[in-house]
This record gives structure tokens, C-alpha cells and sequence, in this order.
């Protein structure tokens, strides 16, 4: 006989979230993670100043705004023909390096760490609602000063942010044409600075922490691994100079690695709470979530720090729940990296501003990967406003749920066959929906004005 | 109108130092046993939860402080350990008397709340709506920390599809108001400050504290003697006034320009952009266009 | 700032109180430090006299205006403020440029656009507020 889990809220994420699962015999047996937040920005956007997407799309996430900010402005420069400059793109690219830093940081600690290790007794916020904890009272301590530790640091992954995007979270600085102000001498030294206490900290705490709880929690290598489909849409590549530095839009499944079309893209509504015409519709049967299904040629991905660091060859482990926080905690050192080379390449005081005027009639998308993964923002120009606006994130792509063909979603794929330890306390659950960093804020809007398109074509 | 003469307003120094002063008096007063910590609750609602992420961006006082040596967070969905039916429990059980209630995000009041479910509880869900009923009459204060919380912000942007609305609309009792977005954490933590040492701090006609939120950002911009003598940007990255791109420095009542952001490196038009008004009702709608380059610039 | 014509012949009057005092000061006065400073307090006021002056000519500049421009609610519609056109809008009968008016930038004002007659609106949210003596007058909404 099954036994039925709900957890609701599933705390230490983005948003709002419930995981139900069936346990038989000690296994899951099926499984359903539901985004339970709707606003509807895409109906927002109908009827703005194109320019003001930039800011206003911001304010889908707080802990991944630049990423919004990033998709908006690539999309504006595409459907008004722009191309930033080198020196633009650099200083962009180091805002968006900021936010990653920020994430990772309090995504490890904040989010990950107490599945893992007891915090101080004393704070009514830590009390734990389970007992497997495995480290010894000494690695136990260390991580948990770590976890106080991380907020000066995170804190300073914004103030990073902040002296060239003038405040986080919601920055004003990223802009189409690069950013707003320029990058004097006393800004850049500002950040190389901060980054290389970041940096340190990353090298000498952070990520020997990650491999300290992989070593207690080894199973976790081993479950909540999904389709193992891959996704990328490129970051911190394709500099004129510069190469790639980081990973180019590629995806990997069982055909091995490929180059990434977005004509592959497809959004499906079969079990989200929307109509045909693309209204929101709780009483629509065999509905469970605000979130959609994206799908790369009809199948269901992955994408995240995991799929970028498997794609661009830096980490090849494997595909699970601990290989997700590992690839995380990589990667923010990756990005340290980055973004030094990025500040080398840096001319002080360029200024990549001009006067720009909207166009009567125009379209674009822009594709980046960000913090949590994959993100497309797509708009339409008439009238000289916004007449459509799609956005996917990354947890549409990793919280989606199943497809028509019944085709879970790629975290329910993780759930399903999970071996839980004790059904009372199913701590793997959380634990592994955890490792892929959702952002319900992100993924959850609606199409508007006629039916749901199914790709996006951008008029060249 | 107040002048700027030498360096700074000295109300104005006094203003920046009052938040770190009560903060600190509140440290003081803990250490000392004479201040018992009182329960917080800190919900996020139909939003983007920016205002737990901008708390964490505190320093002097920062997050670890304010969990240690002010108040005791008992409830938040980006931070607290456990999940689930123990979660809110752990809301639940330490809400009875005496507990400050800090909202983020606005409330969904559309199919009866179910827009936006923050929980289940004993098998029902519990909506945001369900859950600013259930504990806000109840609270000792009730701080609606952001623009969607004071007013509905961004979540209720036309066409507002999740019918928005702003935490006052909900409760009979009164709201102390901190708009922004997202609100910074000074703003908060110095009026949570205020609280535990003096009780409710002075508000304006609209619950703004009026120790953030009395004057214009016009009246206190470095860019004002451009303004005064007409010297307007054309465009972004210009050092002079961002009023014919669109600034609502004019219309926004808040301290960015003194107290800037993230440890007080910069604040939106020090990084040459204009002020999009995020601190004032009727956030985003009423603050459009955020950016115009078309502008006539001559009477 | 327009001040209004009384204010600015109360602060006139005022000025000249002070100045009388000053004037005393330097008759009865021995001490050439008292009276340097009473004659250095006479020489701003006089500055500030002039100002005073200017302010009053801009003020009844202002109130020849509406009898010389007569708009129609189309023509108006075309003073949008964007670009090249100033910026108008029209309230009780009288049109305003509101082109440099801080509270206007990008020729909106919470949600408005200019270019209309906000009578309605400004009655909702500023009745017995001070701002329409401050308004640069272009003439008269027919």
C-alpha cells in the first residue's frame, strides 16, 4: 500500500513549492513538484516602453534579478540590431558574474547546508525536523561557521554587484549597449579586491566543504539523477578576443554532445494550470502547477551549473544529487576566474552609453545561461511598445511539469526510484529538489493574446 | 526647504547615524538583559522575495546580528531548517502573543488566495491571504516590508492578472509601511530597531518612518545645481541631471541619495541612470516610463 | 520658484523695517565696526531688493499671459512633450508648461501623460494644495 508524502512548503528555495510523492516498499514510486505562485509577467509587459522590460523584468526574481536583466537586454539588442561592444560585453558579463557569485554562495550555504549539518542550538530558525546528520561534532562546527561566515561574503558579492550596477538586488547598471556608468580605476580595483577574498574563500572553505559532506552523504552521488539530458545556452562565450571562457550553447543526451538550436525549444501547458488561450485556469483537470513543461525536441532537460560544467569539460563526475552541489560550488570558482580574466581586459572609463530610440516594429530573443541555468526572454516591438513577451527559466526547464506524452518533468524524474532510508522522515526528497536551485518566482507566468506558440523564430 | 551648506546637512548626519545608533542601543540593552527578544515572523508573499535577499545585504547590523542580538526569526521559507508540516508548525505554535510580523510581497486574492499558496497545514493549503489574516491582527506590529507589500508593486502591475493588493487592504489594524524595491535593509532593521527599544517610531500620513522616508530624493541629489541650471543628459552614463530621461527623483521620498546601496558604494543615479521611483506608491505603473530618450528639452 | 505678488511685497516690506533699524544703527552708532557691519547688512539688502524685483516682474508677466493665448483641446493635445513639442497640460480652464516641472519628467506625472486637461485628476489629488501659482501660464484652454 503507497503512502502518500506532501511537503509543502519546501523551504530553502526560491519561492513556493509542494513535492508529492508515493512511497512503496521504501522506494518512490511516482512523484509531482508543484509551483503554487503566480503574478503573470508576460501580461505585465503587454503595453510598456520596450526599455523598461530591462528594470521591470528584474522583478520576477530577488535572487537572480541581474539574470532578468541580462535575457531583457540581449533580447532588446537583438530586435533593435544593436551589438555591444567588446568592452560592453566585459563589463556586463562582470555584473552578471557578481549575481552568479551571490547565488552560489547562499545557495550552498544557506540553502544546501542545514539538510546537512546542525546549525547553533539557540536560533529557532535552524531547529532541524529530522536527525540524519552524519558529520562528527568538529567538521559539524566548521561547516556551521562557514555558514555565518559565507554572509559577509555573499554580502560582498553584491556590493561587487553593486559598484557598477548601482544596488542589488534589482541593479540599474546592465543596459543595452553594455552598462550605464563607466568602470574608473577606484571601481576596478574596488572589485578585484572583493573577488579575491571571494575567490579565497571559495578555494579554501567552500568548496572542501561541498566534497566534506559528499564524503558522509556518498549515496547522494547516486540518486536523484534524472534523464541525464544536458542543456546549455552558452555563457560567458563568443568574445571577439577573448574565445569562450566559459561554455558555448551545447546540449548532451544520449546522441553525446551537440550544438544547442533554439528552434528546438517547445513550452507545453497539458498539466499547468493555464486554458487553451493561455488564461490561468485552476479548475482545469489533471492540472498541478502554475509551472510549464519546456522541452528541447520533445524532451525533457536539464540545465544549471551542473550541465555547464559537464558541457564546457570541467566536470564530468557524474549526474546526481551531490554532483549537482559539487558542479555548483566548481563553478563559483570557475566564475572567479572568469571574471579576472574579464577585469584585465578592461579599458577604464569607456563609455558604451548612447541615445537610442525605439523602433516602430521589431523582434527579438535573447538566450543566456545564468545562475540557475537556461533563460529566454523573447519580446515583440509594435507601435514602438511591447506587444509580446515570453520568458522559459531554468526551472521551467527543471521544475517543468510532465508533458503530454506523460514524460515527467526532469525533478520528478530525479524523485522517481528514490530509495528513502525512512519514510517518516523522507529527507531525500527535499534534498534532492534542492540540488537543482529552483526559483518558483522565475517559473511561473503566462502567454498572452492568442494561443500558446510553440517556438519563437526571430527574423534575421 | 532645507539648504545643503558645507559638506553635509547635519540633520542629515544624524538621520544616517540614528539607525546604527539604535541598533546598537538595542545590542547594548540585550547584553544587558533589559530587552527580552521578541519572535519574528518574516513571510514572503506574492513577490520575488528580493526584501530577505536585500536583509541578507546588511552589514552593521547584518543578518547574524539580527537573529543573535535582536529578535528571534522563528519563520522564513528562504532560510529556516526545517520543511513542511514542522515548518509551519514552528509558524503556528510561536505565534500566540507578542511577535512582530514583517510581510514581503503582496497578496493574491484572486480564487479565494489559492494564486498563492505558501503551505499546507494539517491537509489545507494555506494561501498568503489566508496567511496574513490568520497572524495579522494578531502581531504586536505588523511591517510591510517592499513595494508589493505596501502597495501592491510589481505583483499588481496591470492588468494585475493575480489581483494584487497591498498587506494594508487586507487587515483592519494599522500597517507601518517601508516601500522600495526592494526595501534596503536599513530601512528595516532601523525601524525594527526603533520598535524593540521606543515602541512604534513616527510616521507619516501614508506609515512611512518618517527617519527614512521624509524627504525627496530631488531635494538631496548631487545633481541638483544641474537641474536648477537646466544642464539635462541626453543620455545614460552622463554625469548630469537624468531629468529628461525620465529621473522621479522629484516625486520619490526616500534617503537613497545619503544612504546609498550594499554598504553604501552607490545608489541608482550615481550610476548614471535616473531614479525610477521604486521607493514611491503606485510603483511600477505610475513611475513609467522608466527610460525615454524623446524628451523635448526646451520649454 | 514663482512667488506670489503679496509675498514678495511682505518680504519687501519687511526688508525695509530691518533696513530702517539699520540705518539708526549707523546714526547712533560711534563704534565704525557696529556701523561697518550696519552698512554691509544694508548692501544685501539692497541685492536682495533687486532679486525681489525681478521676482515681482516675472510674476506679473505671468498674469498678462492668459488673456493673449487661446488653445483648443486639439491643439493641445499635440504639446505631448516629447519629441520637440513642450510639454502642456490645462486645469480649470488655463493651460500650464509643465516641460521643466520637476514633477514631470518624461512628460508623465504618476501615470499621466501631458497634452490633456487633468482638472479631474489634479482636483483628486491636490484640492487646497499651492502648486497652480507656481505653474509658468501659456494661456487659456477653449
Amino acid at each position: 500500500m503507497a503512502k502518500r508524502i506532501v511537503i509543502n512548503p519546501v523551504t530553502r528555495i526560491s519561492g513556493f513549492m509542494e513535492i508529492e510523492a508515493f512511497i512503496e516498499n521504501n522506494r518512490i514510486i511516482e512523484a509531482k513538484t508543484e509551483g503554487l505562485l503566480f503574478r503573470g509577467f508576460e501580461k505585465m509587459l503587454i503595453g510598456r516602453n520596450p526599455f523598461d522590460a530591462v528594470y521591470f523584468t528584474e522583478r520576477i526574481c530577488g535572487i537572480c534579478s541581474t539574470a532578468h536583466a541580462m535575457a531583457s537586454t540581449i533580447a532588446l539588442e537583438a530586435a533593435m540590431k544593436i551589438t555591444p561592444t567588446e568592452q560592453g560585453r566585459y563589463l556586463r558579463d562582470l555584473i552578471h558574474g557578481c549575481e552568479f557569485l551571490q547565488n552560489h554562495i547562499r545557495h550552498f550555504y544557506q540553502y544546501t547546508t542545514p539538510d546537512f549539518i546542525r546549525l547553533p542550538e539557540g536560533y529557532s530558525l535552524y531547529v532541524p525536523d529530522h536527525n540524519d546528520f552524519r558529520l562528527p561534532k568538529e567538521k559539524n562546527t566548521l561547516i556551521a561557521d562557514h555558514y555565518f561566515e559565507s554572509l559577509d561574503l555573499s554580502r560582498q558579492a553584491h556590493e561587487m554587484l553593486a559598484v557598477l550596477g548601482g544596488k542589488a538586488p534589482h541593479n540599474h547598471g546592465v543596459f543595452i549597449g553594455g552598462i550605464t556608468a563607466q568602470a574608473s580605476a577606484d571601481k576596478i580595483i574596488k572589485i578585484k579586491s572583493i573577488l579575491s577574498t571571494i575567490k579565497k574563500f571559495i578555494n579554501e572553505k567552500m568548496i572542501p566543504d561541498a566534497f566534506t559532506i559528499g564524503g558522509y552523504y556518498q549515496e547522494y552521488y547516486h540518486i536523484g539523477g534524472g534523464y541525464g539530458n544536458l542543456l546549455s545556452y552558452g555563457c560567458f562565450n563568443n568574445y571577439a578576443q577573448l574565445g569562450t571562457l566559459y561554455v558555448d550553447p551545447l546540449t548532451y543526451a544520449d546522441s553525446g554532445i551537440q550544438a544547442f538550436r533554439p528552434s528546438g525549444i517547445a513550452e507545453e501547458i497539458e498539466y499547468s494550470w493555464y486554458s487553451e488561450d493561455s488564461e490561468p485556469d485552476m479548475d482545469k483537470p489533471k492540472a498541478y502547477s502554475w509551472v510549464k513543461a519546456a522541452r528541447y525536441n520533445g524532451m525533457p532537460f536539464e540545465t544549471g551549473p551542473l550541465a555547464r560544467q559537464w558541457l564546457s569539460g570541467e566536470y564530468r563526475n557524474g549526474i546526481s544529487t551531490m554532483d549537482r552541489t559539487i558542479a555548483r560550488v566548481l563553478e563559483a570558482r570557475k566564475i572567479t576566474e572568469i571574471m579576472s580574466i574579464l577585469l584585465e581586459n578592461i579599458i577604464p572609463d569607456v563609455s558604451v552609453q548612447k541615445k537610442y530610440s525605439i523602433p516602430e516594429t521589431a523582434e527579438g530573443e535573447g538566450l543566456i545561461d545564468t545562475t540557475r541555468g537556461a533563460l529566454g526572454h523573447w519580446i515583440r516591438i509594435n507601435n514602438s511598445v511591447i506587444s509580446f513577451y515570453q520568458i522559459i527559466t531554468p526551472s521551467v526547464w527543471n521544475l517543468s511539469t510532465r508533458s503530454s506524452i506523460d514524460l515527467k518533468g526532469t525533478a520528478e524524474k530525479a524523485l522517481i526510484g528514490t530509495f528513502i532510508q525512512d519514510p517518516d522522515n523522507p529527507v531525500e526528497l527535499g534534498r534532492i529538489i534542492r540540488s537543482f536551485d529552483p526559483c518558483i518566482s522565475c517559473a511561473t507566468h503566462v502567454f498572452s493574446q492568442g494561443k500558446h506558440i510553440k517556438t519563437i523564430k526571430v527574423v534575421p | 526647504m532645507m539648504e545643503i551648506n558645507g559638506n553635509t546637512c547635519p540633520e542629515y548626519n544624524l538621520r544616517l547615524s540614528a539607525a546604527n545608533s539604535l541598533i546598537d542601543k538595542v545590542k547594548t540593552e540585550i547584553e544587558r538583559n533589559t530587552l527580552v527578544k521578541k519572535n519574528l515572523v518574516w513571510l514572503e508573499l506574492t513577490g520575488c522575495s528580493g526584501n530577505i535577499i536585500s536583509l541578507l545585504n546588511g552589514a552593521n547590523p547584518d543578518f547574524k546580528y539580527l537573529i543573535t542580538c535582536m529578535t528571534d526569526l522563528i519563520y522564513n521559507n528562504s532560510l529556516m531548517a526545517p520543511e513542511g508540516e514542522a515548518a509551519l508548525d514552528a509558524l503556528f505554535n510561536n505565534t500566540e502573543n507578542g511577535f512582530i510580523l514583517a510581510v514581503e510581497g503582496a497578496v493574491s486574492i484572486k480564487n479565494n488566495g489559492l494564486y498563492n499558496i505558501i503551505g499546507r497545514w494539517r491537509g489545507e493549503p494555506i494561501t498568503a491571504l489566508n496567511a496574513v489574516q490568520l497572524l495579522g491582527e494578531k502581531a504586536a506590529h505588523v511591517i510591510a516590508v517592499g513595494a508589493c507589500a505596501t502597495h501592491g508593486g510589481v505583483s499588481a502591475a496591470r492588468p494585475n492578472p493575480a489581483e494584487c493588493v497591498g498587506v494594508q487592504s487586507i487587515l483592519k489594524r494599522k500597517v507601518i509601511k517601508l516601500p522600495g524595491c526592494p526595501c534596503h535593509p536599513d530601512w528595516f532593521l532601523g525601524t525594527l530597531a526603533h520598535i524593540l527599544l521606543y515602541g512604534e517610531p513616527e510616521l507619516d500620513d501614508r506609515d512611512r518612518p518618517l527617519l527614512f522616508y521624509s524627504t525627496l530624493i530631488h531635494d538631496r541629489c548631487p545633481r541638483r545645481s544641474y537641474f536648477d541650471k537646466g544642464i539635462f543628459a541626453t543620455k545614460l552614463g552622463e554625469k548630469t541631471c537624468m531629468f529628461k530621461l525620465g529621473c522621479r527623483g522629484p516625486v520619490t521620498r526616500v534617503d537613497c541619495p545619503v544612504r546609498q546601496w550594499n554598504d553604501y558604494v552607490n545608489w541608482p543615479i550615481k550610476d548614471d541612470t535616473p531614479c525610477i521611483g521604486c521607493a514611491m506608491f503606485g510603483f511600477p505603473d505610475k513611475m513609467e516610463p522608466f527610460i525615454s530618450y524623446n524628451t523635448t528639452r526646451k520649454r | 520658484m514663482i512667488e506670489s505678488g503679496k509675498s514678495i511685497c511682505q518680504r519687501m516690506k519687511q526688508i525695509s523695517e530691518e533696513a530702517e533699524k539699520d540705518i539708526k544703527t549707523i546714526f547712533m552708532q560711534s563704534c565704525i565696526y557696529t556701523r561697518s557691519s550696519a552698512l554691509y547688512e544694508l548692501g544685501a539688502k539692497i541685492v536682495e531688493l533687486e532679486e525681489l524685483c525681478e521676482g515681482l516682474i516675472e510674476y506679473e508677466d505671468r498674469q498678462v499671459q492668459p488673456t493673449q493665448l487661446s488653445i483648443t483641446a486639439e491643439e493641445l493635445s499635440k504639446y505631448s512633450g516629447k519629441n520637440g513639442m513642450p510639454a502642456y497640460v490645462a486645469v480649470n480652464g488655463i493651460v500650464y508648461n509643465v516641460t521643466n516641472n520637476a514633477a514631470w519628467a518624461a512628460a508623465t506625472h504618476f501615470g499621466l501623460t501631458a497634452g490633456k486637461d487633468l482638472t479631474g485628476e489634479f482636483a483628486s489629488c491636490h484640492a487646497g494644495q499651492s502648486i497652480l501659482e507656481k505653474l509658468m501660464i501659456v494661456g487659456k484652454l477653449i
